[in-house]
């Protein structure tokens, strides 16, 4: 007698759980342009790295022999797996089973991927496609009793891993309810373009409560999500989104004990480039391509943009720096001349919150002209949201070098220094509390009312106070650290990167605050 | 055929450029006002300007079929 008839009962089991929802389901999964939760898994781990965790939870039936006839396997699939050989875990939901709506063990598991994020301290990626509760309850062989009341709380283990490791999430399909609120409790989210949406309730449940009909796409689509701050990055489809995914986590460490992993580096500290020399046009109404000095700058082929459509007036990302990860974040001068809007701040603040919680240092580029004005900036409490963002900044403990490309004016360009930072001016930067075509025209508006030829007057006045805003006396006067030549902005930054590397390991451990996704 | 669209609305400053034109990457096609600045629209290829639909003087929204440029 042995324990064949059991092991047998084992394997059979784990067979029926590849199925997931049938060939069917997989088909028509399939057909919609989708890959199911174990291809995508499969497709962003390292080859055979994936080590499945609860993969026997599920639901069996028998017969009245006792012999198996089916098992429908927990629709949330778990497990630890590898990323350029660095441990992660990674979960997602089934959507071939119930839409993704959870069964009671695909809840368990489902809840049960925070947990071991934090327990191992490992980076966790969670894909979702799926929705949250349905009316119908968990399902299963029995109603549910409901969770007891002395519980954790369930979303406790939700914050703790966004304060303890990076998270990554990725929509790959419809989104909705409480994997919706998973998906953006994340350090970095990304949805696919060709098949995501994201939505609190999904078309029917609108329509019935609110009359509107829109489908999942008006409702939810990347041409909404992108824009608005809800995720990060749009990427084209499923393959792209894990492959961001992956770029995100090679600037992290594995959690906020670590310092994030420097790489070697093959692009020359000391490489200049002349194109900086007159990047910055002259003309001071002229706009420049910010975008190409964060190119040039940082090590080639490193920047990773995160929240490009949103906020569009900053840039904020990662990149590296003779292979040190780093936070950078620009002024956008071709959108609203780079004035820090109230969702530019936001992206700013939580681009903060990230630098500092993974303790990466932040380099700024700087060509802000304060915040936004006008009836549509009032509307969107911009005041409140900008200095939401300029206290952030003088909250941080991480390093900070900051270089003043151009304008550098308002209460607004404080948030773009952080304390005790390193500050460089290029020969192009102007600062003061206002830009000088603002401040000269309330003034000395009387004396140029009153001038014989008021353009005329007022074109002296604002070439007289631009010259008085030349950065020269600045660092004469130790206002700023240094005066460059901008083709020098590689190699300044790279010894900086060297000098603070020491500052680096006192950071590591919790911040102060929990992050807010 | 590359398309230009605009990445903000705003209004046309200048248009340097006409149907037939060659032009060379990186050439500025034309110039918007945006927020006190000008933000120029550079050609992304060489090649021969096919369309230009906008005028100076037009308002102009996020989104529009600016240019269109033949490599």
């Amino acid at each position: 007698m042995n324990w064949k008839k059991e092991t047998d009962e084992i394997a059979r089991r784990r067979e029926l759980a590849h199925e997931q929802g049938g060939a069917d389901a997989i088909a028509k999964h399939h057909s919609k342009g989708r890959l199911t939760i174990r291809e995508r898994i499969e497709k962003l781990l390292d080859p055979g790295s994936f080590e499945e965790v609860g993969p026997s939870a599920g639901a069996a039936n028998h017969d009245e022999n006792g012999e198996l006839i089916s098992f429908d396997p927990a629709n949330f699939v778990l497990g630890f797996g590898k990323v350029e050989g660095r441990r992660i875990i990674i979960g997602g939901e089934d959507f071939t089973m119930k839409g993704g709506s959870p069964s009671p063990s695909g809840l368990r598991k489902s809840v049960y991927a925070e947990e071991l994020a934090v327990q191992y301290k490992l980076p966790l990626v969670r894909l979702h496609e799926g929705s949250g509760g349905s009316v119908g309850g968990t399902g299963g062989k029995s109603p549910s009793l409901p969770g007891p009341v002395n519980a954790p709380a369930r979303f406790r283990s939700v914050a703790q891993a966004m304060a303890t490791v990076p998270v990554a999430t990725a929509a790959l399909g419809a989104v909705a309810g409480l994997p919706a609120g998973r998906l953006v409790a994340s350090h970095f989210s990304v949805m696919s373009k060709a098949t995501a949406q994201i939505l609190t309730a999904g078309p029917a449940v609108v329509a019935r409560a609110m009359g509107e009909k829109k489908t999942k796409e008006e409702l939810g689509g990347w041409k909404v999500h992108t824009k608005n701050g809800t995720v990060d990055n749009g990427a084209e489809d499923e393959a792209e989104c894990l492959f961001e995914i992956r770029r995100f986590l090679s600037f992290m460490p594995d959690n906020i004990g670590q310092l994030a992993p420097v790489i070697g580096c093959d692009d020359p500290v000391e490489r200049t480039d002349e194109a900086l020399l007159d990047i910055v046009p002259r003309d001071r109404r002229r706009a420049f391509d910010m975008r190409r000095i964060i190119q040039s700058v940082f090590d080639q082929t490193s920047f990773f943009e995160m929240g490009a459509g949103y906020g569009r007036s900053q840039i904020t990302g990662l990149a590296r720096l003779n292979g040190q990860p780093v936070g950078v974040w620009a002024n956008n001068c071709k959108f609203l001349a780079g004035s820090m809007t109230a969702d530019g701040a936001h992206k700013a603040r939580r681009f903060m919150e990230l630098c500092e919680t993974f303790s990466l240092p932040i380099i700024s580029l700087v060509d802000e002209p304060g915040f936004m004005i006008g009836s549509q900036a009032e509307r969107e409490a911009t005041i409140r949201h900008g200095t939401s963002a300029v206290l952030t900044a003088a909250m941080t403990t991480v390093p900070w070098a900051s270089v003043m490309i151009r304008r550098s004016f308002g209460v607004a360009q404080a948030a773009h220094y952080g304390p005790e930072g390193f500050v460089l001016a290029w020969p192009s930067a102007e600062s003061g509390p206002l830009p000088v075509e603002g401040g000269v025209a309330i003034a000395f508006q009387r004396e140029i009312a009153a001038a014989p030829d008021p353009e005329a007057r007022r074109r002296e006045l604002e070439e007289e106070l631009a010259a008085r805003q030349s950065p020269f006396p600045r660092a004469e006067a130790l206002g700023v650290h240094d005066l460059i030549d901008p083709r020098q902005t590689r190699l300044e930054l790279c010894r900086w990167v060297d000098r603070v590397q020491s500052l680096l390991p006192a950071l590591l451990g919790p911040t102060r605050f929990t992050i807010r996704p | 055929m590359i398309k230009i669209e605009l990445e903000t609305g705003g209004s046309v400053w200048q248009v340097l450029t006409k149907p037939g034109d060659r032009v060379e990457a990186g050439d500025t096609l034309f110039i918007l006002e945006v927020m006190k600045m000008e933000v120029p629209y550079e050609a992304p290829v060489a090649g021969e300007v096919a369309a230009v639909h906008i005028a100076e003087g037009d308002s102009v929204e996020e989104g529009q079929l600016a240019a269109e440029v033949s490599d």
